[in-house]
Formats: C-alpha cells, sequence, structure tokens
C-alpha cells in the first residue's frame, strides 16, 4: 500500500453478523499487524473462568481422578464476571482455595447411580456457589427436552453402585496459561480479496470456457448467467486464495481475464466461541486487554527505567 | 468412488437381468463378485491365534490320548504281576487346589494373584499290586496339571459371548493362544523348521551333493545323510564311526544284487556310471552277501558307553538299520525291501541333481519347511515327561521289590501320581528351556511374554516366528523374501537388525495343519490306482511314463496317470471325503505325487475357479450375508479349499476375477490378505517404500493406546495408556478385521507439512500447546510394585502396622491408611512410604508366637516410592493377595498422568518416527481462514528421502473423511476392489467441499498475521504416541553413588550413575590436548587416592597416622616414602597383580 506513508490509522470495525457465540465482522483501514494482534488477543489473552482445582471425595467410576480434574477443567463456564474477577494470584483476600468470592468460584459435583441404567454425569450436574458463574448450556430452546444437547457436556458415566463426590474451584485465567481458559473456539481473519474481471478478455470466451472457468474453482465465487451469459462475481469472500480459476485462465491462453487481489488494508473476522462469553463481548474485551497492554507500555513512560530499558525505541513509542 | 460404483451397479442388476435374461445366463459373465466378506467370516469362525488354538486343540483332543495310549503301561521286571495300564486320558475343566480343595479358576483371577491356569490330567488305569492277582480298576486320577491355553476348547472362556467374557474379567478382544503361567502370560513361539520325513536334496560345505532325511517317528528322530564324496556314495549316520559305503548297507539290507540296485534307481546309463564306483568300491572289500556286509558294518559302529540291551542273536547293526537308519520307513517282520527302495529314491534324486542342478532342493523354500505350533511342541514335551515318569516309577518299583523286607504294601498308584508332569511343564513353558532329552532337542527362548503395551503387541506375539538357525549366520539366502512366502506369511513384519528375515510373522488368512490321519489316505489311494510298491519290482519302479506316489514322505507305490489321480484325490477333499487340509501336489520334474497330511505345514484358502470362471457367484455372498451361509459351508460346497505351499504349484491363481484366463484354477479371495497384523494397520502400504511399512510393523507394537477392554483391571507391572485414543480416521479393512478401531492406539492430529522454528529439524514435530492442554497425546502410566509379608521358619511374621501420624516420619506416611497401606487415590510422592512393614529380628531358630514378640522385637522395613525428584504419581489400586508360598503379597498400582513433552517420541503410520522438537502457543500457530490450526507440523524434508506415499494419501484421504463424514479405507492393494478410495475420488470429494484437489491450504502466519508464501499440504494423520518418553530416559548427576570396589561412579540411569568418559571421547581431548580436562574427567573426578609409594622398591607401602609418615612394608622403613595421586582402580591392579605373584614396581622421578 503505496499511498499509506504514516502509520496513523484509524481502525474501523463493521459487525456483520452477530449470532450468541458467532460473529462476523470487518476490520479496514489497518493492517495485518493490528487485526493479527486482536486475533491472537482473543485466543489467548482474554480471560475467562475454569475449573482449576480438584478435590475428590470419592471415586468409583471408571475414570481416574487426574482424567475427570482435566474434563472438569475443560468445561467451559459462563464468564461475563472474569473481566471484573481478579487473579487468584494477585488476590489480596485470599490465597486462592476458593475461599474467596473476588477470584474463585466453588463448585460441588455429588452423583451416584442408583438404577440398572448407565447414568451420564454432565456438566448440568455441577452445583455452582455463584449462579452467574455455570456451566455453559448448549441447549438450544426450539429443540425438545431429550434432545442430547440439553444433557449437558458429559464428564463419566456411572454403573450401579459408582459414585462421585467433588469439590471444585473454578478460577479466573487466559488461554496463554492453558486453552481451557481460551474463551475462542476459531478466530480467524482473511484479507478481503478483490475480484477484477476483465470483461473485454472474458467475452473472447466460449460459453463453455466460462463455465467451466466458473467450476475451476472448489469454492462458489462466480457464478455463470446463463442468459446473459456473463461470468458474475456472487461471492467474493468465498474466495480462498486457491488461485485456481486464474491458473485455469492461464491454462485457457487468457491470462488476466480474472484478476485477484487481496486488499491489505481489511479484515474479514470470523469469531466462535466457546460459549463462555458471548462471540460479540469476545471481541470488546480483546479491544479493552489490548489496550491495558497498551496502557501498561505507556504507563512505563513516567519512569525512568523505560528509557534504560528500550532506549531510543521508548523516545520512538513516545511519538518523538 | 469405487464403493459408489459397486452400489451402482447391484442396484441395477434386476433390470439388467429381466432383459437379456438368457445371455446372462448362458454367458460366463466376468463380472468380479465382492469376496471380501469372507475374510471376516473367516477370522469370526476361527480366531486371530487360529494357529494355537487349533493345534492345542487336536494337542488335549486327540494326541494325548495316542501319547497315553503308545506308552500304556508299566510293567515291573521284577514281578510281572505287578503292573499298572492306562486305558484312558482326558484333561478336566482348569481349577485350583487350595487347602486341599479343589476351586474351579478363571484366567483373569490367575492373573492377578499369580497362579498357573491349568486343569488336571485326568486318567482310568487298571492295574495289579500283585497280590492275589486281582486287577483293580481306578478311574479319575490325577497324574499332573495342563497349563491350558486360554480360548481353547478346555479353557471355560471357550464359546462364551461378550457379556459373560466381561463377567469372568475378560477382553472379548483378546485373542488367546497363549497360557497363563504363575500370573504371567506366555506364548509359545511358533517354530519353524525344516519338514521332516523329507528327502532334501542339496551340498555340504565342500560342495558334495547330499540327501537328507531328518527321520521322526513317535520313538525316535534321527538324521540319516547320504552324500557322494569323490565319485563313491557314503552313507553318514551317528551310529557308525565314520562314513558307510552305500553298496554295503543296501547288501546288508538283502540288496545282494548289484543289477537290482541299478534297476531301482533306474537304468538310464548316466545313473548306472554315476553308481558304478560305489559298486566297485564294494566289491573291493570284498562284500558279497548280505552276511559280509553286517560284518562290516559291525565293525563301523561307534563303541557304546555303556552295554544297553539290545538283541545279541541279530546283531547291534540289524537294529540300527531297521530302527534308526531312515527311521519314518518302517520294517515289518525284518523285510526291509520298502527302505531299499527308499534308498534307492534317494541315490536317485542326488544323480539327478548331480546330472542337474536345477532339481537341487531349495531349504528356504518355504514349502520345505514345517511350522511347530504350540500343541506340537507341548505333545513333544507331555510325551517325554509322561514317559519319565512312567520309568521312573517302573524304576521304583523294581527297587521297593529288589529290598528285602517292605514295610508297607506296595501301591503302584502313587507312583503316577507325583507333580513331576506339573512341574516339568510349568517349568518348561516359564523358562522357556525346552530339554527333551529322548528327541536331543535343547532349545532356549521357546516362550515369549505376551507384549501388553499395545493390543498389537499382543496380536503380534500370536503370528511370530521364531526361526530355527543361529542368528550369527552371515547368509543371506535364508534372510530374503522367498517368492513362496506370499499369502502365507507377511511380507512386511520382520525385525531390524540380527533377527532381519528370520524372524517372521504369519499372513493374515494363514492356516498351519495340524496331523492328520494317514490311514484311510492310504487306503483311497489304493482303490484310485496306485500300485502297490511290494508288488512293484525295481525295474517297473521308474518307468518313464509312471509316477511314485509319496504319502508324507513315505513311497507308497507309482502311479500311470498321477494328473487322473491328483484331480480324483482333490475332488474327494472337495466334496469333504477326506480332509480339507491334505495337500495334493504333482511334482513334474521328479516324477512324484506327494500327498501330504503331515502338521505344521502352512495353507490358505483360495477360491476355485473352473476354467477360470469363479465358482462363487453373486448368489453365494448374498447368502453369506443373510447369514444362510457361513465358512465352512463354502469349503463344504466345494467353493474354497485349503492350498499349501506345495499344491500351489499346481496351481494357476489369479489375483482378480478378471484377470482369469482359461487356465486359471484359482482365484484370490482378497489380495490385501498377504499382509499379517501389524502391516495391516498401514493405509495405502502399496504406496510405501518397503522399509518404511518394515519400521511400522516394528513401531506399531510400541504406540500408546488402549490395550484390553479389561485394561483397567489388570496388574501388569508396566501399563501404558492413551487418556483419548481415537480410531483411526482413515482404516483398512484389516483395522476392522482385527478390531483395531475399537482399541486404537493413536490419534488424529491434523498435521501441517510446513517448515515452522527451526526445531523441527531431523524429523523433530512442533507441537500446539492447545493441543496438548485439550488432551492430545496425554498418557497414563503405571506401574506395579509388590511387597510380600514374609512367614519365617520360625514361625514369625511381617506385619503392617499403624502409621505414626505425629512425630519424626509422620509426612513420609501421609498416603498411609490406618492399615498402614497406601490409600487408593492418594497422591505419592518420592520417599513416601506406601508401606509401614516391621520384620522381626529373629528369623531362624526355635519356634516363636507371633503374637508374643513384642514391639521391640521388630525392625522397620518399610518401602517407600523410588523415582526422581517430579515423578509424582498416584496409588491406583492396592490388591491383596496370597502368593504361591503362602505369603500375603500386596501389589500397589502407582499411576501417572503425563502429557507430552520436548523429548517424546511420536510417529504416524508410515515408519516416520519423530520427537517432539518445540511446544508453541496456538497463537503463534499458523491457521488458515477456515479457523483451522494444526495440532503439529511436520518438516517437509521427512517425504523425498522417505518416498512415504501413503503417509500423503493418508493425508488427503483423512480431510476428505472429516469434510463428508465418512471413514476412507486405505487397504493394501485395494483400489481394484474398492477397499481403498482412490486418490481420484478424494480430490472430487475435498473439491466438493471447498478444498484444493491437492490437499494444500492457504495458510496466514500465526506471528505476523501475514499469509504464507506457499500453499501447505495440510490434514488429518493418524499419529501414534510411542512408549518411549523423556521423563523415562532424562538423567544427569553432580556427585553421586560410587561402586565399592574400584570407587567410581556407578553405571546406568537406575543407580543414578555418572556419565561415561569413554575411549572416543578420550581420543578426542587427548587429539585436542586438554590435558587438564582428562586429567580432571579420569581421575579427580572419578576415583582420586592417595598413596605412599616407596622410592626404594617401588611398592605400596602405608601412611602410619603414630608415625606421621609413610611406611614401607616390603623394606620395614619409612625413610624413602613419596606421596602421591593416583586412581583408586589403579591402585586395585597393582594389589590384583601382586596377588597373582607379578610385581608391578613404579619408578619416580621428579617432574
Amino acid at each position: 500500500m503505496d499511498s499509506v506513508a504514516s502509520y496513523q490509522r484509524f481502525p474501523s470495525i463493521k459487525m456483520r453478523e452477530v449470532k450468541g457465540d458467532y460473529c462476523k465482522f470487518e476490520l479496514r483501514n489497518t493492517d495485518a499487524s493490528m487485526a493479527n494482534a486482536l486475533r491472537r488477543v482473543m485466543i489467548a489473552e482474554v480471560p475467562t473462568i475454569a475449573i482449576d482445582l480438584v478435590e475428590i471425595e470419592v471415586n468409583s467410576s471408571v475414570l481416574n481422578d487426574e482424567f475427570i480434574a482435566h474434563r472438569l477443567g475443560l468445561i467451559p463456564l459462563t464468564s461475563e464476571r472474569a473481566m471484573s474477577m481478579r487473579f487468584s494470584r494477585d488476590c489480596d483476600a485470599c490465597d486462592g482455595d476458593g475461599q474467596c468470592e473476588y477470584c474463585s468460584v466453588e463448585y460441588y459435583l455429588r452423583v451416584k447411580c442408583h438404577g440398572d441404567q448407565t447414568l451420564d454425569v454432565t456438566s448440568k450436574d455441577l452445583l455452582s456457589s455463584d449462579p452467574s458463574v455455570r456451566p455453559v448450556d448448549f441447549a438450544d430452546p426450539s429443540a425438545g427436552i431429550d434432545s442430547t444437547d440439553t444433557r449437558g457436556i458429559i464428564i463419566v458415566k456411572l454403573r450401579r453402585g459408582q459414585e462421585l463426590r467433588l469439590r471444585a474451584i473454578a478460577r479466573k485465567g487466559i488461554g496463554k496459561d492453558h486453552a481451557k481458559w481460551s474463551p475462542a473456539a476459531t478466530v480467524t481473519f482473511m484479507y478481503e480479496p478483490e475480484i477484477y474481471i476483465n470483461d473485454a478478455l472474458m467475452d473472447t470466451l466460449t460459453p463453455a470456457e466460462k463455465r467451466s472457468l466458473v467450476e475451476s474453482s472448489p469454492t462458489k465465487v462466480f457464478e455463470y448467467d446463463e442468459t446473459t451469459q456473463q461470468v458474475l462475481v456472487v461471492d467474493p469472500e468465498a474466495y480462498t486464495y486457491d488461485e485456481e480459476v486464474i491458473k485455469k485462465a492461464e491454462a485457457m491462453g487468457k491470462p488476466g481475464v480474472i484478476e485477484i487481489h487481496a486488499k491489505e488494508d481489511s479484515f474479514i473476522f470470523t469469531v466462535e466461541s466457546t460459549g463462555a462469553i458471548k462471540a460479540s463481548q469476545l471481541v470488546l474485551n480483546a479491544i479493552d486487554v489490548l489496550k491495558q497492554k497498551l496502557d501498561a507500555v505507556r504507563l512505563s513512560e513516567d519512569t525512568v527505567e523505560a528509557d534504560d530499558q528500550f532506549g531510543e525505541l521508548g523516545a520512538h513509542m513516545r511519538g518523538g | 468412488m469405487g464403493v459408489d460404483e459397486k452400489f451402482n451397479s447391484i442396484h441395477e442388476k434386476p433390470e439388467n437381468r429381466i432383459e437379456i435374461d438368457k445371455q446372462f445366463l448362458s454367458a460366463p459373465v466376468k463380472k468380479a463378485v465382492d469376496k471380501f466378506q469372507l475374510v471376516p467370516e473367516y477370522l469370526k469362525a476361527r480366531g486371530l491365534a487360529r494357529q494355537h488354538l487349533d493345534s492345542f486343540n487336536y494337542f488335549v483332543g486327540t494326541e494325548i490320548k495316542k501319547i497315553v495310549e503308545a506308552n500304556n503301561t508299566i510293567k515291573s521286571s521284577q514281578n510281572e504281576n505287578i503292573w499298572l495300564k492306562y486305558t484312558n486320558v482326558r484333561i478336566d475343566e482348569p481349577s485350583t487346589v487350595i487347602n486341599a480343595v479343589t476351586v474351579p479358576i478363571t484366567p483373569h483371577n490367575c492373573r492377578l494373584s499369580d497362579l498357573t491356569y491349568s486343569a488336571p490330567i485326568k486318567v482310568d488305569v487298571v492295574y495289579c499290586n500283585g497280590t492275589g492277582y486281582i486287577n483293580q480298576a481306578k478311574s479319575n486320577v490325577t497324574i499332573g496339571r495342563m497349563p491350558i491355553m486360554l480360548r481353547s476348547s478346555h479353557c471355560v472362556l471357550y464359546g462364551k459371548d461378550e457379556e459373560e467374557l466381561a463377567k469372568l474379567g475378560e477382553c472379548p478382544l483378546d485373542p488367546g493362544g497363549y497360557f497363563i503361567i504363575k500370573g504371567t502370560e506366555k506364548v509359545i513361539l511358533i517354530q519353524e523348521q525344516l519338514s521332516k520325513n523329507r528327502i532334501i536334496i542339496d551340498t555340504d560345505k565342500k560342495g558334495c551333493v547330499q540327501a537328507s532325511v531328518t527321520s521322526s517317528t513317535e520313538v525316535t528322530k534321527t538324521k540319516t545323510v547320504i552324500r557322494m564324496e569323490k565319485e563313491k556314495i557314503y552313507l553318514y549316520l551317528n551310529q557308525f564311526k565314520g562314513k558307510v559305503p552305500i553298496m554295503v548297507v543296501m547288501k546288508a539290507m538283502g540288496m545282494e544284487s548289484d543289477q537290482e540296485v541299478v534297476q531301482m534307481v533306474g537304468r538310464d546309463p548316466r545313473y548306472g556310471a554315476l553308481i558304478l564306483p560305489s559298486i566297485e568300491e564294494c566289491a573291493s572289500k570284498g562284500v558279497y552277501t548280505q552276511r559280509e556286509a553286517l560284518e562290516f558294518l559291525e565293525k563301523e559302529l561307534t563303541r557304546l558307553p555303556y552295554s544297553s540291551v539290545h538283541n545279541q542273536r541279530e546283531g547291534r547293526t540289524m537294529s540300527i538299520l531297521r530302527d534308526i537308519f531312515i527311521a519314518n520307513v518302517r520294517v515289518t517282520q525284518n523285510n526291509f525291501r520298502a527302505k531299499c527302495i527308499y534308498v534307492a529314491v534317494m541315490l536317485r534324486r542326488m544323480m539327478e541333481a548331480i546330472l542337474n542342478k536345477d532339481t537341487m532342493d531349495d531349504k528356504d523354500y518355504v514349502g520345505n519347511k514345517r511350522l511347530e505350533v504350540s500343541g506340537q511342541l507341548l505333545s513333544l514335551l507331555f510325551e517325554d515327561l509322561f514317559k519319565t515318569m512312567n520309568d521312573e516309577a517302573r524304576k521304583i518299583i523294581d527297587i521297593t521289590l529288589s529290598k528285602q523286607s517292605r514295610a508297607s504294601r506296595l501301591d503302584i498308584i502313587q507312583f503316577i501320581t507325583r507333580d513331576s508332569i506339573s512341574m516339568g511343564l510349568e517349568r518348561t513353558i516359564s523358562t522357556g528351556n525346552f530339554d527333551v532329552k529322548r528327541f536331543r532337542m535343547h532349545r532356549k527362548g521357546m516362550t515369549q511374554l505376551v507384549g501388553r503395551l499395545s493390543y498389537i503387541q499382543a496380536l503380534g506375539s500370536m503370528t511370530k516366528i521364531s526361526p530355527q538357525f543361529e542368528k550369527s549366520r552371515k547368509v543371506s539366502g535364508p534372510r530374503a523374501l522367498q517368492p513362496s512366502q506370499w499369502g502365507m506369511l507377511c511380507p512386511c513384519d520382520t525385525p531390524e537388525g540380527e533377527s532381519c528375515g528370520l524372524v517372521k510373522n504369519l499372513a493374515l488368512l494363514t492356516h498351519v495343519t495340524t496331523d492328520q490321519d494317514e490311514g484311510p489316505i492310504i487306503s483311497l489311494c489304493y482303490c484310485l490306482g496306485v500300485e502297490d510298491l511290494e508288488l512293484l519290482s525295481g525295474e517297473e519302479l521308474h518307468m518313464p511314463n509312471s509316477f511314485l506316489v509319496m504319502l508324507n514322505g513315505l513311497i507308497l507305490g507309482k502311479h500311470l496317470k498321477p494328473q487322473r489321480f491328483a484331480n480324483a484325490m482333490r475332488k474327494l477333499r472337495r466334496a469333504g471325503k477326506i480332509n480339507n487340509f491334505v495337500s495334493i501336489f504333482v511334482n513334474e520334474k521328479q516324477h512324484c505325487v506327494y500327498i501330504a497330511s503331515d502338521g505344521g505345514r502352512v495353507c490358505r484358502p483360495l477360491v476355485i475357479a473352473d476354467k477360470g470362471i469363479s465358482r462363487i457367484k453373486e448368489n453365494h455372498m448374498r447368502e453369506l450375508k443373510d447369514g444362510v451361509r457361513t465358512f465352512d459351508s463354502f469349503l463344504a460346497d466345494g467353493l474354497i479349499e485349503y492350498l499349501d505351499v506345495n499344491e500351489e504349484n499346481n496351481a494357476l491363481i489369479a489375483l482378480y476375477e478378471k484377470d482369469a484366463t482359461h487356465e486359471t484354477t484359482h482365484i484370490e479371495i482378497e489380495p490385501f490378505t498377504i499382509l499379517g497384523y501389524c502391516a495391516g494397520l498401514i493405509p495405502y502400504p502399496h504406496h510405501n517404500q518397503s522399509p518404511r511399512n518394515t519400521y511400522q510393523c516394528a513401531m506399531g507394537k510400541q504406540a500408546m493406546g488402549h490395550i484390553a477392554h479389561n485394561q483397567l483391571c489388570r496388574m501388569d507391572t508396566l501399563i501404558y495408556l492413551l487418556v483419548y485414543p481415537q480410531r483411526p480416521l482413515l482404516t483398512t479393512r484389516t483395522i476392522e478385521l482385527i478390531s483395531y478401531d475399537k482399541l486404537g492406539a493413536g490419534q488424529n492430529a491434523t498435521v501441517a507439512v510446513m517448515s515452522y522454528s527451526g526445531y523441527d529439524i531431523e524429523d523433530a514435530i512442533v507441537m500446539n500447546k492447545s493441543s496438548l492442554d485439550r488432551g492430545f497425546g496425554r498418557c497414563i502410566v503405571m506401574k506395579k510394585t509388590t511387597a510380600v509379608c514374609q512367614k519365617y521358619e520360625n514361625g514369625a511374621s511381617d506385619r503392617i502396622v499403624r502409621p505414626q501420624r505425629e512425630g519424626w516420619d509422620a509426612n513420609k506416611m501421609q498416603i498411609l491408611d490406618d492399615d498402614g497401606l497406601a490409600a487408593p487415590g492418594e497422591i505419592i510422592r518420592p520417599l513416601d512410604i506406601y508401606i509401614n512393614k516391621e520384620s522381626p529380628k529373629v528369623t531362624k531358630g526355635t519356634a516363636t508366637n507371633s503374637s508374643e514378640l513384642k514391639d521391640s522385637d521388630y525392625k522397620n522395613t518399610r518401602q517407600s516410592y523410588k523415582g526422581s525428584e517430579g515423578e509424582t504419581g498416584a496409588v491406583d489400586r492396592v490388591a491383596l493377595c496370597s502368593d504361591r508360598s503362602g505369603n500375603m503379597s500386596i501389589q500397589f498400582m502407582i499411576r501417572q498422568t503425563r502429557r507430552p513433552e520436548v523429548g517424546d517420541k511420536f510417529s504416524s503410520r508410515h515408519g516416520q518416527k519423530g520427537v517432539c522438537g518445540t511446544i508453541v502457543q496456538q497463537e503463534d500457530f499458523p491457521f488458515s481462514e477456515r479457523g483451522i490450526c494444526p495440532d503439529l507440523i511436520m518438516n517437509p524434508h521427512g517425504f523425498p528421502s522417505r518416498m512415504t506415499v501413503g503417509k500423503m494419501i493418508e493425508l488427503l484421504g483423512g480431510k476428505a473423511g472429516v469434510s463428508c463424514g465418512r471413514f476412507h479405507y486405505g487397504s493394501a492393494f485395494g483400489e481394484e476392489s474398492g477397499h481403498a478410495d482412490t486418490v481420484g475420488s478424494i480430490s472430487e470429494t475435498l473439491v466438493e467441499h471447498g478444498f484444493s484437489y491437492c490437499g494444500k491450504d492457504f495458510i496466514y502466519s500465526g506471528i505476523t498475521g501475514m499469509p504464507l508464501e506457499a500453499y501447505v499440504f495440510m490434514g488429518p494423520i493418524y499419529y501414534q504416541k510411542l512408549k518411549h518418553m523423556v521423563m523415562d530416559k532424562m538423567h544427569a548427576r553432580g556427585n553421586g553413588p560410587k561402586v565399592m570396589m574400584t570407587r567410581q561412579p556407578t553405571e546406568g540411569r537406575s543407580r543414578n550413575g555418572g556419565l561415561r568418559v569413554g575411549e572416543m571421547e578420550r581420543d578426542c581431548l587427548i587429539a585436542y590436548g586438554a590435558s587438564m580436562l582428562i586429567y580432571e574427567r579420569l581421575m579427580k573426578s572419578s576415583d582420586p587416592f592417595e598413596v605412599q609409594v616407596c622410592r626404594k622398591c617401588g611398592l605400596l607401602g602405608y601412611y602410619s597416622f603414630k608415625l606421621k609418615s609413610g611406611i614401607c612394608s616390603t623394606c620395614k622403613s619409612g625413610a624413602n616414602m613419596s606421596t602421591m595421586k593416583l586412581p583408586y582402580a589403579c591402585k586395585l591392579l597393582i594389589q590384583e597383580l601382586q596377588s597373582m605373584n607379578i610385581v608391578p614396581r613404579l619408578k619416580l622421578t621428579e617432574a
């Protein structure tokens, strides 16, 4: 992008689709470093709450203690509170053993199988001390009660006489420490493609050639209109930068009939959350975290040590 | 697409049939019938360890009766009226005796409490103790205990369904075929041997042509060699001092006329010319008649170390010729004719080989080999033990009878109820040392522990064939892949290194035969026009158009129309009139028809084709699908038959129906069945470079996963389990057949083939930390430790006491329960005590009552968990049982859950192993615009030199599989028959789901967010975690223990030993000139020692602390002493030399 000489940008976000744990938005007027920073923060640094300590009283199930503890840890918990909670290592009120409401949430699980049927112990059986932090409910309200989704996440299955009794403590954490604290299932972005069809050259193609050109793309980017005999771009974002169309055009002896460029200053983000926080909230939290991180850098501006540490870079950061 | 096409064509079929009905019925339609369904049917009916089970069932069902019947009487040589006769034998239900009560046992019980899974051998006897000549009968006398093979006909698991097996604590997928001896699972390896009772023509070391026969009868095993040396033919038999002219032997057997011998060998003048020198030699020795020959041979006999009982009347030579020389040819009433003809045939084949080198036998040819399976080996062992017991019983009876005064009445029964048989069987199977003196068999390492690291390892040990040759031999012949192994032995599964090519594995459908009764076959042969040997003159024997008929190496007679005879026999076999496993083989070259019914031959099922048209039609397969047919009904209806390696030579086998021509006699069932169990796991093995498949066969056995459905109930010394094993996305038919999809050993990892971070060179892989957090490659290691509560001879015994809850040791006893044992579920750290045991101080001498002992009479013998820092585990289970000597034994399973760390070993299914090079945060990992982020990154340099194209296709197929939701197949050679998806169809699926047809993706860097320059080949590949983990190997030390004798650091990780600066490391340091470093490493940090040396005599003295100076004990003075430093090992050497009268003197000079 030769036109941009200054690094000063005014990035803008345009939400396209927001659906609970899924959202899609455009990030414009910035470059890859910004987009990637946002992505990385969403994956690794937006805090959530997850079970971190498990105290097992009775476990006569087939799975061993560590196994169950690991499974419990991976259950997403609703973490709207997470941003305002304290990390247990920074908590002054307690030493992180679950006695303190500022940094931890306590859970109890007490299940025993009495019947002949195998009993599924699920995330629904976890009793929370804080109703705002509970296992994520994937239930689709439209589905019936006995649909598999409504039963929660299976922790272990019990046979007659087997029992599981435990106390678990959930804490705030970030995905960098353990993937269980990552609120993001999928965070990805792509450069927005710019597709340019050389109409003059396109007209030299026969309808059959046009059709094969359209079909050469593994994703449905183009469409061939039978009536107008024109190749149309229906969904540029379906393009996966596979260059199949361009290769096809070259093979047909018409290079340049379609040209595709990536717009280097606009990105299309797709965010799916684990359910711990809403996808839209995830984006906002990520921006917050990013801001805090930048603030942390700026804070060091005042200190003398920072100058020693960063030297010229420090001066540069201050805009000098 | 192959599957879809088939699917469509089946549906189209009925319409076609209506339209062109007549044509369809009349024309031999070359439409391939999918015969695959036969394979699961076969395996379902026979099991995965069928070779072992069949042979064991045959042994306990039939063979044992024969053995007992052949040796059924014990008769005293002193008193004719004292005898015992066995009338019947059988094997009872598996049981054990606890406090004189017989209790039935289950295999899993035996595994847990270190018992032997065995059943009593019961006999019915009739006997007479000599008193009053009354015959007494007694039934159900136990003469010993027979270890029972799991899943055999005498096992409690036999015929049980899945639920019943689960109740018995048994895994339904376990193949059985092994024994449980003292709690350990032992399998008797299949032994490969040269066939018995067959003439083998080959050359000795000097290049002389020889014919050898290894005879094996119920009585003896002998080896007869006839060799041509300097144009004369000699017999080598170890009863004779040296070589014996063969013509003399012929004369001794009554073949006095030279003419007849020549006739028997054949009248071809070339044969006459070859045999002439031998005849002349015989004449020159002055041997013309049988008597002269016998006298000549008598002189050649080896001296017997002790005079044995032999028939004095006819001389020893006669009995040797009758019973030892080619023992498999029986001599009745001193009629040696059959033996003479046999020798003549041997001579004839030798001469043929001399005239034409091509007729030499190939020792490595699979048809000349026999596989001895556990049943055969056990029967040999049992026979020996049974005979020994009878002989001993006879000896004891004779000794007791010879004693003048007998206090008690003699009871013959008591001599046969000793436990020599049980002990012998148990010891042999548990040590693996077969010592059968009767047959001069001394073999080691015949049994092996069933490997339980993975399910595949357990299966692999069932099909393993151990070689007869010693491994040191440098010949390549036996190691090479033999074309005759096709379909019988797996071409891939062999170890690397010294036993490469010698240790083999059975293929998927191989069957190993058991012995069949010869009687009916012999009479059938005569009925079908075989001319009896007895009625033939020597001249008639080798008529140009006549074929000799041999049954199991014995000459039955001759037949003029061998092909017709063979066809008739085969027809009868297909009709079920003679056993399925009898092989009929017409050898045109040797003018022989070989019929074999002996055990140990390898054979495999094939579809019969008439003039190239398969007998199996669509309707048969449909019936099979509907459950109307079974595999056995296919056999019974003559649609399928078993061919052994020899008979395969008479068959023309087409790979597919479409390849069949007019001459085709058989069609393969499925080509992938040429591979064994281990090689069957590899997807697309036919696209890989062959050694890669061999490597995977070795590595598949080290992969962690589920080992059995009862894995959490097992108490093995070491168990490796994977926390979340998966079923491979790209499966093969073999995987389904052996249920690897139920007991998997690996996980489907999304692999990106690219370079990343530089920590991926030399096959290392980069792993995604988030994947590891979520459970990828996480494994459970369980180790067993045992403590025994010993009882001592004075009646005192160890005791387990309540732990101290406070005081000095209390923190080490935190995990103990009030009963003094570690509580299950507790976290155990190094040095934690897991059993608070005390032992009495006095364990010998007079009997004491343990209740009288005071606390002070006991000393601590606590056991604590050993393991280096950080190796914490959890107590998984504690089991108490009594061991064999009645002591209480307490077993602890200690469990560790490990997540992958840098240095752990992983491997794909294509012989591509690598260690984890680094672990990277997910956000730094590359990602695609769909949001796919790989679990691990593999360096592309792994591909060009390895040429594992199969791995690439696995990636493609796996990717297509996850996109379309169908498991894809990659069976060996399966593209043709629809058992493997083609790259073409996979690519189509990929494109359908919006991927590039070549499997490459457009990827962004996770660090910069910029797109990567190249498209990256990415998709799921099944990865195995191998048992080699850094945690078990990592080792370093500073100061530490030293060996007492040399005062040098100990060796090995387990002893916290030092790292040796060896010879070559030393050489490097010398070359570099780092003399002080050498001094430091080899002396200061190892075993420095200060000695007093006498300058006068040069010997070592000592330092006297009284006089504060060194003193030389030789010179008796301290005048000329010097102090110097030596390695302690050097001082030791000097003293050791002195102790053997060598005086090393040190000469000191000022430096």
